[in-house]
Formats: C-alpha cells, sequence, structure tokens
C-alpha cells in the first residue's frame, strides 16, 4: 500500500478512527494497531507476512531473556545469536545472490566458472528496515537504555507499526517503545494535546514533495537520461544529475513527512530525518542532515562498537571506512552501492584531514566569510558524484554518464516542468524554517474546522497537478 | 482533531469523486471492487449535479495546453495537432461527467474492435520456445530504420534502457518511445492504448515496432457490466480481440510488429497466467503477415521455457531477471537486445535482405 493512494487514505482513516476508539483500553489499542501493520504488509503480499512476524518474536522473545539476566556473559551471548540470526535472514534475502555472483567473479578471474541457476528467494518489501529495527530492539534492551520491562506485544508493534515498516524512519526501540500505551504509563500525546496542524501540514509537503517534484523529476528527466546517457550532451546530463539529488531528497524526505505525519495524528512521535542535508557544509553536517535515522543506527550499532574515534588515527579512518562501505551496502546488493559508501568514506576521511590541518592557509581559508558557500556547493557537487553511482544500474552506465558531461550540444530536456519542479527540489532546503513554523502558527490560530479545508484543497491540487501513476519510493526497495 | 478530519473527509468526497469513481472501476476484481464500486458510483452520481468534475477536467486541459500534464490523451485534448481517431473523446466531450465520459469510453473499446468482433475465436497455440528471425528488408544505404519500443513495464524496465543502450552501436537505427508503465489490454478502463497510442504516436511512422506487453493482464475484467474471471472463455475471447485490435491499430501504418512474449515468471501463480497471456498473443500475432514472435524465453528461459534467474552473460554467470522476478535485468535485456539489434540493423550491401537468425537459450 503506498501512501499517496486511495486504498492508503481509507485504511489509514478506518485505522485512525478505531485506534482512537480504543484508547482506553491499551491492549487493544495495541493489537489493533499490530493487526493493522500485518494488514498494511499484506497489501503487497501476505507471503512475507510470517517472516516479519516471526522475526520480530524471536528479537522479542531474544530481548526479553536478556532484560532477565543478570548474567552478563550469558546476556552478551543472547545479544550475538539474536544478532546473528537477524543477520543470517537479512544476508539469505537480499545478498545470497550478490554474494555467490561475487565467488564467482572471483573464480573466474583464476579459470572459467560454471554457469549456475542459482536458487534466490524473493526480496521481503522493506527487509532491511524491519531487520535494523529487530536488531535495535535487542541492542537497547542489552545497553539497559530501555529499562521498562518488555511486553510481547509493545515490542511485535515496534517492530512491525506500518508507518515507518517500509521504508523507516529507523526508530530507536527505547525512544517508541515507552511511548505505547502500558498499563501505568501515561500517553506521550493524547487526542487533546496532538498538533493536528503541523501533522497536516508534513502530510501535505510530504505528498508535494512525493507525487509533484520526485514524479516529474523521475519521469521527465532523470529516468530517460539514465536509461540511454548517450542520447544526452552535457547540459541534460548535468541538469539529470542535478534531477536526481533532487529526486532522491524529495521522494525520500517526502516518504518520511508522510509517516511521521500519520505518526503523529496517531499520537506516537517519530525522529526527524532530514534536516536540509543539501545546506551542509562538510561531509560529516551532512551525514548528521541526511537519513539521520540511518546514520545515528551507523554510529551507535556499528562505527562506536567498531572503537568510534577513541582510537589511533589509522584505526579510525578505517572505522569510518568500514561504516560508509556497509552503509552503502545497506541501501543494496550492487557494488555500485559499495562505491558510493566507500566515496562517502574517502569524503569523511578527507575532511576529517582537512579539519586538523594545522597550515596557517587553510585555517585562514576557512575563516573568510564566503567560505560556508564555497563549501556548501562543493558539499553539494561531491554528494552528485556518489548520487550518479547510487542511480546507474551499472559501473559502465555511471561512467557513460561521467563521459556525457564533457560533450557538446543542446540541452534539450529544460522543459517547464523540470524547471518549476528542480528548482524548488534542491534549494527549497534552504527556505528559512520560520516560514514553516509561520504556517503553522497561522493554522493554529484558525478554527479548527478550517485546518481539516486546508488539507483537502491541499490533497486536492497535488492530486490535480501530480503525474498520471504513482510510482514508488526510492527507498522501498531498500 | 476529529472536527478537521470530519471536514477533510467531506471536502474530500466532494472535491474528488470523480476521481474515487475512477479509482474504484480501476480496482482489480475482486471483494474490494464489489464494495468500492457501489458506493463510489452512488457517491458520484449523487455529486455530479455540483459540476466539481468538470471544473477539474478543465483544469487539466489547461495545465495541458501550458505544458504540464504528461498525459498524452489530455495533451492532445488542450492541442489537437492531428486529429483524433473518430473513438476518441473530444476536448468538449471529455468536459462532461465521468460517468458519462466513462460511457463514451466504455463504448470505444468495443467500437474499436468491432471490425474483428464477429472472428471466430483462434485456436490457443502454444508458442515456441526456440524460434527463428525470418529475413527482413535489410536498410538501403543513407536511411536510417526507425524502432518503435512499445508496451508497458517489460519494455520500459530493462528491455528499453537496454535497446537505448546498445542503440548507439548502430548508427542506422532510431528509437521511439511508445511504452508506458502500470498498462496492458486487459483494462481499457485503466489505461486505453486504442485511445492513447495514436496520441503518443503523433505524426511519426516507425518502420518496427517491438512490442513487450501482458505482464498486467493476468487478471479479470467487466466488459458491458459482466464479469469475466481471469481466463474464462468469455474473457479468452475479448482479451483474445483487444489483442487483435492492438496489433492492427499499430500495423496501420505499414510497420512491422515483432511482438516479444512474455517470459517465464518466478511466481507459479503468475507464470501460469503468463503462460496464458503467450497463448493467446502467439494465436494473434502468428495469424498476421506483419508480426513476427520472438520468445524471450528462449533467451532467458531454462531451455525449457522454464524460469531461471541466472545465465550466462558474455562468458560469466549473472543475473537475468529483476528481484522480483518478473521484470528483466539489465543483463537479461541485454542478452535480448544483442539477438534483435543485429537483425534489425542489417545493411543491404551484401544481400537484400537480412539472413535469418536462429535464437535459442545458452
Amino acid at each position: 500500500m503506498l501512501f499517496p493512494t486511495v486504498e492508503y487514505a481509507v485504511f489509514f482513516l478506518v485505522v485512525l478512527a478505531v485506534a482512537w476508539a480504543l484508547e482506553s483500553r491499551p491492549h487493544w489499542h495495541k493489537l489493533f494497531l499490530l493487526g493493522a501493520s500485518y494488514l498494511f504488509y499484506g497489501f503487497w503480499s501476505w507471503r512475507y507476512v510470517p517472516l516479519l512476524f516471526f522475526l520480530s518474536l524471536f528479537a522479542a522473545l531474544i530481548a526479553q531473556r536478556i532484560q532477565h539476566s543478570e548474567d552478563e556473559p550469558q546476556r552478551k551471548r543472547l545479544l550475538i545469536l539474536g544478532v546473528t540470526v537477524c543477520l543470517a535472514v537479512l544476508v539469505y534475502y537480499k545478498y545470497a545472490s550478490f554474494v555467490l555472483l561475487t565467488a564467482l567473479g572471483l573464480w573466474g578471474l583464476v579459470g572459467r566458472t560454471p554457469v549456475w541457476d542459482l536458487p534466490t528467494p524473493f526480496l521481503p518489501l522493506g527487509i532491511s528496515f524491519f531487520v535494523f529495527h529487530a536488531i535495535s530492539l535487542m541492542g537497547d534492551i542489552y545497553r539497559r537504555k530501555l529499562r521498562e520491562p518488555l511486553y510481547l506485544t509493545d515490542a511485535l508493534l515496534y517492530v512491525a507499526f506500518f508507518p515507518q515498516l517500509i521504508a523507516g524512519p529507523i526508530l530507536r526501540a527505547s525512544h517508541f517503545i515507552p511511548q505505547l500505551l502500558k498499563p501505568g504509563y501515561k500517553r506521550i500525546a493524547d487526542a487533546q494535546h496532538i498538533r493536528v496542524n503541523r501533522a497536516f501540514l508534513l502530510i501535505l509537503a510530504g505528498l508535494f514533495k512525493k507525487v509533484i517534484l520526485s514524479n516529474t523529476l523521475s519521469t521527465r528527466l532523470v529516468e530517460p537520461v539514465f536509461a540511454s546517457p548517450g542520447d544526452f550532451h552535457r547540459g541534460d546530463v548535468l541538469l539529470a544529475i542535478y534531477g536526481y539529488a533532487a529526486q532522491i531528497y524529495c521522494d525520500f524526505s517526502g516518504y518520511t513527512d508522510i509517516a511521521i505525519g500519520c505518526a503523529m495524528l496517531l499520537g506516537y512521535h517519530f525522529p526527524r530525518n532530514f534536516n536540509a542535508p543539501y545546506t551542509a557544509t562538510d561531509p560529516q553536517d551532512f551525514w548528521q542532515r541526511w537519513h539521520i535515522s540511518l546514520s545515528s543506527w551507523l554510529r551507535d550499532y556499528l562505527y562506536i562498537p567498531l572503537g568510534g574515534s577513541r582510537v589511533g588515527t589509522a584505526r579510525l579512518y578505517a572505522n569510518l571506512m568500514i561504516t560508509m562501505l556497509l552503509g552503502g551496502l545497506w541501501h543494496g546488493a550492487s557494488w555500485t552501492f559499495v562505491v558510493w559508501g566507500g566515496l562517502q568514506g574517502v569524503y569523511l576521511i578527507v575532511h576529517r584531514l582537512w579539519a586538523n590541518s594545522k597550515s596557517e592557509e587553510v585555517q585562514q581559508l576557512r575563516a573568510k566569510r564566503w567560505w560556508p558557500w564555497v563549501a556548501r556547493v562543493l558539499m553539494f557537487h561531491a554528494v552528485c558524484v556518489g548520487w550518479v553511482f547510487f542511480r546507474s544500474p551499472t559501473f559502465s552506465v555511471a561512467a557513460e554518464v561521467f563521459r556525457r558531461l564533457g560533450s557538446g550540444g543542446a540541452v534539450t530536456l529544460a522543459s517547464m516542468p523540470v524547471v518549476v519542479t528542480l528548482v524548488p527540489g534542491l534549494f527549497g532546503q534552504y527556505a528559512p524554517k520560520m516560514w514553516r513554523r509561520g504556517v503553522e502558527a497561522t493554522m493554529s490560530r484558525m478554527p479548527i474546522a478550517v485546518n481539516g479545508a486546508v488539507l483537502a484543497f491541499g490533497v486536492f491540487l497535488i492530486e490535480v497537478l501530480g503525474p498520471t501513476g504513482v510510482a514508488p519510493f526510492i527507498y522501498f526497495q531498500f | 482533531m476529529g472536527v478537521s478530519l470530519g471536514v477533510f473527509v467531506v471536502l474530500m468526497l466532494l472535491l474528488e469523486s470523480g476521481g474515487l469513481y475512477d479509482w474504484a472501476q480501476r480496482l482489480n476484481i475482486g471483494p474490494e471492487r464489489s464494495v468500492a464500486l457501489p458506493v463510489c458510483t452512488l457517491l458520484h452520481r449523487a455529486l455530479s449535479p455540483l459540476r466539481i468534475e468538470r471544473e477539474r477536467e478543465r483544469a487539466l486541459v489547461s495545465l495541458a495546453r501550458i505544458g504540464w500534464s504528461d498525459d498524452p490523451v489530455a495533451l492532445e485534448a488542450a492541442n489537437p495537432v492531428v486529429p483524433l481517431p473518430p473513438v476518441a473523446t473530444p476536448p468538449a466531450a471529455a468536459m462532461d461527467t465521468v460517468i458519462e465520459s466513462a460511457k463514451a469510453r466504455a463504448e470505444v473499446v468495443p467500437h474499436a474492435v468491432a471490425s474483428r468482433a464477429k472472428l471466430p475465436a483462434l485456436p490457443l497455440l502454444q508458442p515456441p520456445v526456440r524460434n527463428v528471425l525470418p529475413p527482413i528488408p535489410a536498410i538501403d544505404a543513407g536511411e536510417t530504420r526507425t524502432i518503435a519500443l512499445a508496451g508497458d513495464s517489460m519494455m520500459a524496465v530493462g528491455l528499453s534502457p537496454a535497446m537505448l543502450r546498445q542503440g548507439p552501436r548502430y548508427k542506422d537505427l532510431a528509437f521511439l518511445n511508445l511504452f508506458k508503465s502500470g498498462t496492458g489490454l486487459a483494462r481499457p478502463d485503466v489505461f486505453n492504448w486504442q485511445l492513447e497510442y495514436p496520441a503518443m504516436l503523433k505524426e511519426a511512422h516507425p518502420d518496427f515496432i517491438v512490442v513487450a506487453m501482458g505482464a498486467n493482464d493476468g487478471q479479470g475484467f467487466v466488459e458491458d457490466g459482466v464479469v469475466y474471471p481471469f481466463g474464462s472463455a468469455g474473457w479468452q475471447r475479448i482479451y483474445q480481440q483487444r489483442v487483435d485490435a492492438y496489433l492492427r491499430m499499430i500495423e496501420a501504418h505499414g510497420a512491422t510488429v515483432v511482438w516479444l512474449g512474455l517470459p517465464p515468471m518466478k511466481d507459479d501463480e503468475l507464470d501460469a497466467r503468463m503462460e496464458w497471456i503467450n497463448r493467446i498473443d502467439y494465436s494473434v500475432v502468428s495469424a498476421s503477415p506483419h508480426a513476427i514472435w520472438f520468445s524471450t524465453a528462449a533467451v532467458v528461459g531454462d531451455g525449457s521455457g522454464h524460469f531461471r534467474d541466472f545465465g550466462e552473460v558474455r562468458g560469466r554467470t549473472e543475473r537475468l531477471r529483476q528481484s522480483d522476478g518478473i521484470h528483466l535485468s539489465d543483463d537479461g535485456a541485454a542478452l535480448i537486445v544483442e539477438k534483435l539489434l543485429p537483425w534489425l540493423a542489417a545493411q543491404s550491401a551484401a544481400s537484400s535482405s537480412t539472413p535469418s537468425v536462429e535464437v535459442s537459450a545458452k
């Protein structure tokens, strides 16, 4: 079930009504949300609902065992068992063919490889996200970040909660589970204290970014160029790279805006996942603004356990590189994603070297008033180089895209819809935050019914202005 | 919150009653549609006197006029350069209510196939797994052969990018995109190729049309108020007529059609359905003197027509299919394109027609 569809609108309105009707019965409220989440997941295919259920049940039982044990070695063994099983599931479903093809490729370096038809399973939707949730559940209990007793229903709902199930944001168990209704616990939000105007604005902004900006850029600019870069010249190729930078931001941040808004209406708080990433002045700044829930997950569950920055310089750089390479691989079972992750690692290492430089010239340069703007432009283009590998299905396509940047010729794709969507897609992030707050404040001063009218007219306009058909969100494939 | 959501729901029903009616019509045959369609029809009929839908249609045409819309039919309605075929809805009619317009569209499909309606159903033939590409006229020196790429996501994913990427190696070939994802021939109420194809084609005259279509067609449909479950005798007869009408439409300007059979699917149930589609398509295609059947199963199948995920590409084991088990991967598509393009691009220097090419799985 995609967010910008009638099916989801009907589903969500029914779930919202019933969930609030059950507010005074916490157990039934949670069971209902859990059932709705499985229905949401099963809407694509019921084939993998059992996988989702049994994986989250396994993680919940391990987490409970960890919580009840005071024996540190046993706690650690349980955690290792749980994480190993979860990663094995992820590797089997997502990386089996990648690993086997890579092995055959290496074999091919020393001799002729056999041609095998390798049996591989279907890729369950959103597996990268729900496996990370399962690991976070066990990790947070192990680190005693979640001290409240863990109930089975809470744990299952945390992994499967539908607004974040398919494409995040990646929640922390220690952040989400305390929000669940439990006897003796007070809800963080109740129906009277929900910022309806903010939730409505998030949903509208998400729909606008996805349906109008992302879909238009995808169909009219990015897809034609990346399908056949050889047919286009410098101007179109450069536009398509910028277009993809805007598309992927609008697509993914649009999804999380809708997810956050829907969760807010249900009374739950999700963390922010994007914070104007293309305004970043350096790679570290970028990763504190882009897919924040993933970068902080990788930091807490991979980078820090590897030793983080409290190690020698060489080890620190190795830790950064390992984290970003695995982060790249998390996005997809392909070497293009690994190279994308490796590039991010190189950027972070180069930035560390630059930031620690004692050179007087470097320090003077950094002190210039105009330097942050130069840094922003450089950072944005470094990110764009990475997006070429991220978007290209093969290295030869990526190479062709870069090659065509050197070819002269007319710009053919800069149509009115492309320009009108590209400009806000990229520069909208520079809009002052007070604008959004101003709109929110204005809406909060209006009669409450007007908020509903604003949402309705907004959705109607987006539906009229949007391209025909609904493309899936890019991050669904991860 | 309840008040704002209530206002939202009421206003959405008012503004989008036409859109909801369209949505309900497009649902697959099943319980969801059985519930949604009567409710949405009732709602739309009750609200149509408000004429909101007419304003919405007018807005869409205005958007198409300024170059915003990507819908070929809306573009045609806004800028009628080429007269639409008689079955097309003129702009004035397009502003009528959706029910009327839907009626008009419902009439379009039977009308479009009316000339074939009396044809008896062709016997269903088993498509060959091994096939031979027949000789075709060679390209004269200095001439360009235009290849149109038509179909649904089976063409959009894998095949068309591979064609366009390998195309520049053959300087006498030019390509034209006439495909759209999420379409097919089973549901003209969702996307009507009889209307959309002429609008997409405009004034172009392709020499060859490569078609890859049908992966979305393994579903039932409603025709004249009668529900036809997938695979029933009625379904087969009507679907066959639609394939025939589509083939005749794209052949109309003298183009030769190369119809790519659907490859075997990973999911057994979907595979069985696609086998049905292939049999119907092959029965129609093999009856036309201007159409050539190309079995993709011969290239990306396991040799006996069954699904395989991996195969040999340039001496290495590579994935031939996308992870959905439906669409072709870049490598799988490249295998097919490597058979097709040299055949389509053969020059006239040595002979007046290209030699036949035998294609089979490795």
